[in-house]
């Protein structure tokens, strides 16, 4: 059990990103030994207090004492020798080094002549995992260790380097259920000697198990900070959602027709497991889960872009073959992907060559230069796109009218079903309500939407139903008018319901 | 005034060709002041004849760099075509025939490239490295090594002018450009190359067919290798395997002073034209400067490196002028 020597003590923590503050006056504390964890919806602000704390961002305003002393603010480098060590999801290690080469990355023992000690090195690293009781060998490869032992690795890392404050960001999200037992009982251990530890995590199991306390953060203010065993799973999602009706975006309902797609079986390896649903004409069938449920995956099988080994899909009752995004497109299906500058935007070309792509496609082998001018500054009318010209480089627009750059190439194609996976992602206030219209405009135009959307309110107040997606498989489909935030938690988080009471109080 | 300034100023900025002519203008000044000689039409008439084969290797090289791709095998490429292409005349088949002959082997050789680069996952680089001793070997085979004379076929396209002075080979180079320049601006194919430079994955999800495009780019590339190649026989009127060793270097240097950066995504052939130019021009007024020529060779190559500095300079001004 944690013993009461505060180590870490942030207080009134702000921070502001334009006009926005992702945090706002948090205050958090760290005792030597305890397990603190850290929850909030997406966007509650939990990545950026990690971030101020490991020294990758500085706050507005505010404070931070750690073992004593005070800092406006901390570099990563300030942070590492102060013993902040943060553990990230994805690992960073050289995965073609060993694992005793890793521990020693950058601090090298060396022997005269600059030589690498590898048998000192090895040595220490066994003593080390010993002592954690970790079963790895120190002249493995690290590429073919499991994810697991990746992760631990990183923390057997941190440990070398004397760290005293542990942070973990989902450490769990790519294990198994063996695998997250033996991390949670090296963090258990890792407690026990004084060390303390800042564990964030989307699985409210993991939270009970191992937390002493628990933080609770929602759109940047901190709601709390309790003692885990004061709170039971529903009392803690409770305390993560809860939200005033005004956030929620009163759409128009349109009338839904009849199914274009339909969904079977779809099935890929570590992708989709079994997944089916069918989406209407007019209707906006809504994706949720937690990150890593497998929502994106199931959007990429759908658009060829990845390929199933078996289940169907069937167009307007046909069945089809999707074997590239070429004919994904041909069907009639469109994508607005979540990382729009990776997997759509060309950053360095025009609006013009970025709207007309998809009419190009389309189009003869000599360009129709007239049209593609008057389809773009009919985009750029139709969709309120903010550029000084219809010739600028598409990196230099806004998140929000980028995303509407992809929006309008596929507005005059023929397509029918459209993917929208985190329409909002990154985009301000203002073009986000016009995404919003423009997502009912063209359900109202008989168009069948897929959205999958992280934000809860997006995920509610926008769709008609809502496909519910744990572990890559479908759990349930929901009525979106009939459901809570707080059950759509506890469905994602994989809360058995208490007695039937969740479709109490339903929102719209 | 200040108006006026900043069209200027980004007149030079946006437009890498206009700041080539302008140093062109400097350099013909200077040297035609110390060598009248330089500025005689005899003068500009072998410039441009000398021009004209890097500048057909400079469009394919264009074309591919934008797209993402290069290809330093084109100099062993023409090496091979010409000499396939003088054996075959000299074995008695008609001219045109055997050049077409030899251009269609240039295709076969640049396609095979784009289409190792696909099936092993390979970059271009090292595809292309690999296939330069592959050319010359096929080439040496072929002609055991010894030199391959046409004995004066094809002289009126090698040595013919129009109006009197611009030679025929530079015109046909001005074609090649035209025609890069409309597949480049005017057609999806165009689109294509920018895009698959840009972002390939983007590319790919907006149902662009990476794979045929890239096969398409490689095999244009290889029709500008084989018309340099039938240029550059008709020129010298022999070919061995060494020949063309070492221009594709020149014509990705032109390129690059073009300002066409190597990542991909943007250039056009326009700044290409005028880098071609450029390294023609100066290449003759170092010699019309009696320049030993041990030092043009250094010269030129430090003409590469401050072509870079000016590109990424001139990314920087750019940046901040539109900001």
């Amino acid at each position: 059990m944690p013993n009461n020597h505060c180590i870490l003590s942030m207080r009134r923590i702000s921070k502001r990103y334009g006009d926005m503050y992702a945090l706002s006056n948090v205050d958090f504390d760290l005792y030597a030994g305890e397990v603190h964890c850290l929850v909030g919806e997406n966007g509650a602000g939990k990545s950026t207090l990690i971030k101020i704390l490991s020294g990758a961002e500085r706050p507005t305003t505010g404070s931070i004492e750690l073992f004593g002393h005070s800092f406006p603010f901390l570099t990563p480098d300030r942070a590492l020798n102060l013993g902040v060590a943060t553990i990230y999801q994805d690992v960073e290690l050289v995965s073609s080094l060993t694992v005793a080469d890793n521990i020693f990355l950058g601090h090298e023992r060396c022997k005269a002549g600059g030589f690498v000690d590898y048998a000192a090195q090895r040595a220490a690293t066994q003593e080390l995992l010993d002592t954690l009781n970790i079963h790895i060998d120190p002249d493995e490869i690290v590429a073919n260790l499991p994810p697991a032992q990746q992760q631990m690795l990183q923390i057997v890392k941190a440990l070398h380097h004397e760290a005293k404050i542990l942070i973990m960001d989902e450490p769990t999200v790519s294990l198994g259920i063996e695998e997250t037992q033996a991390l949670m009982n090296l963090v258990r251990r890792l407690a026990a000697e004084q060390i303390g530890i800042i564990y964030i995590s989307h699985n409210l199991d993991e939270v009970f198990a191992i937390g002493h306390r628990v933080t609770v953060l929602k759109d940047g203010l901190k709601v709390g900070t309790f003692k885990t065993e004061e709170l039971d799973e529903h009392s803690l999602a409770a305390k993560m959602i809860g939200r005033e009706r005004s956030d929620f975006f009163e759409r128009k309902r349109v009338k839904i027709g009849e199914p274009v797609l339909e969904v079977r079986n779809l099935t890929a390896p570590r992708l989709a497991n079994n997944v089916s649903f069918t989406v209407h004409r007019g209707e906006i069938l809504g994706f949720g889960g937690l990150v890593g449920a497998g929502r994106s995956e199931v959007m990429r099988l759908l658009f060829g872009i990845d390929q199933a080994v078996s289940g169907e899909v069937l167009l307007r009752g046909r069945p089809l073959k999707i074997r590239s995004p070429g004919d994904a497109i041909e069907a009639g299906f469109c994508i607005i992907p979540e990382d729009r500058k990776k997997e759509a935007l060309l950053l360095s070309r025009s609006l013009v060559e970025n709207v007309a792509i998809i009419k190009n496609e389309k189009g003869n082998l000599i360009l129709d230069r007239p049209g593609e001018r008057s389809l773009v500054q009919k985009m750029i009318e139709r969709l309120s796109i903010a550029t000084t010209s219809m010739h600028k480089i598409v990196g230099q627009l806004s998140g929000g009218n980028q995303q509407k750059v992809v929006i309008a190439r596929w507005l005059e194609s023929e397509a029918d079903i459209f993917i929208f996976d985190e329409p909002t992602k990154g985009v301000d206030i203002g073009a986000k309500r016009q995404i919003y219209d423009l997502m009912v405009g063209l359900a109202e135009a008989g168009k069948a939407i897929l959205m999958v959307s992280s934000d809860m309110t997006e995920l509610i107040s926008m769709s008609d139903r809502i496909v519910i997606m744990r572990d890559n498989t479908v759990v349930d489909i929901v009525d979106a008018t009939s459901v809570t935030e707080q059950s759509l938690v506890e469905a994602f988080l994989g809360i058995e319901p208490r007695g039937g009471k969740e479709h109490d109080g339903a929102i719209g | 005034m200040m108006e006026l300034s900043g069209k200027l100023k980004h007149l030079f900025v946006s437009r890498q060709w206009v700041f080539l002519v302008l140093v062109m203008v400097i350099i013909s000044i200077f040297t035609g002041a110390v060598n009248p000689r330089f500025l005689t039409i005899r003068n500009l008439t072998n410039l441009l004849s000398q021009v004209a084969v890097i500048g057909l290797l400079a469009c394919g090289a264009t074309i591919l760099i934008i797209s993402g791709e290069i290809d330093i095998s084109a100099g062993a490429n023409v090496g091979l075509t010409a000499c396939i292409a003088a054996i075959l005349m000299r074995s008695g088949m008609s001219s045109p025939l055997a050049a077409l002959l030899g251009i269609l082997v240039a295709i076969v050789c640049s396609t095979l490239i784009g289409v190792g680069c696909i099936i092993f996952r390979a970059p271009s680089f090292i595809i292309s490295l690999a296939s330069i001793s592959v050319f010359k070997g096929v080439a040496l085979a072929l002609t055991s090594g010894t030199l391959q004379m046409i004995m004066g076929r094809m002289e009126y396209l090698g040595s013919g002018t129009v109006l009197g002075f611009i030679p025929i080979i530079f015109m046909i180079t001005l074609l090649g450009y035209v025609a890069t320049h409309a597949i480049l601006s005017y057609t999806k194919l165009g689109r294509h190359v920018y895009a698959i430079g840009d972002n390939p994955r983007a590319a790919f999800l907006a149902g662009i067919n990476i794979a045929r495009n890239k096969i398409a780019f490689f095999a244009l590339n290889g029709f500008f290798v084989g018309l340099a190649a039938i240029l550059l026989l008709a020129r010298v009127g022999a070919a061995q395997p060494t020949t063309g060793s070492g221009m594709e270097l020149q014509a990705i240097g032109a390129v690059v002073i073009g300002g066409t950066p190597m990542t991909g995504g943007k250039g056009n052939v326009v700044g290409t034209f005028f880098g071609v130019l450029l390294w023609g021009l100066i290449a003759n007024a170092l010699n019309m400067l009696g320049i030993s020529p041990f030092w043009q060779e250094a010269t030129m190559g430090s003409l590469i490196i401050v072509a870079v500095a000016i590109t990424s300079l001139r990314a920087l001004a750019e940046k901040s002028l539109l900001a």
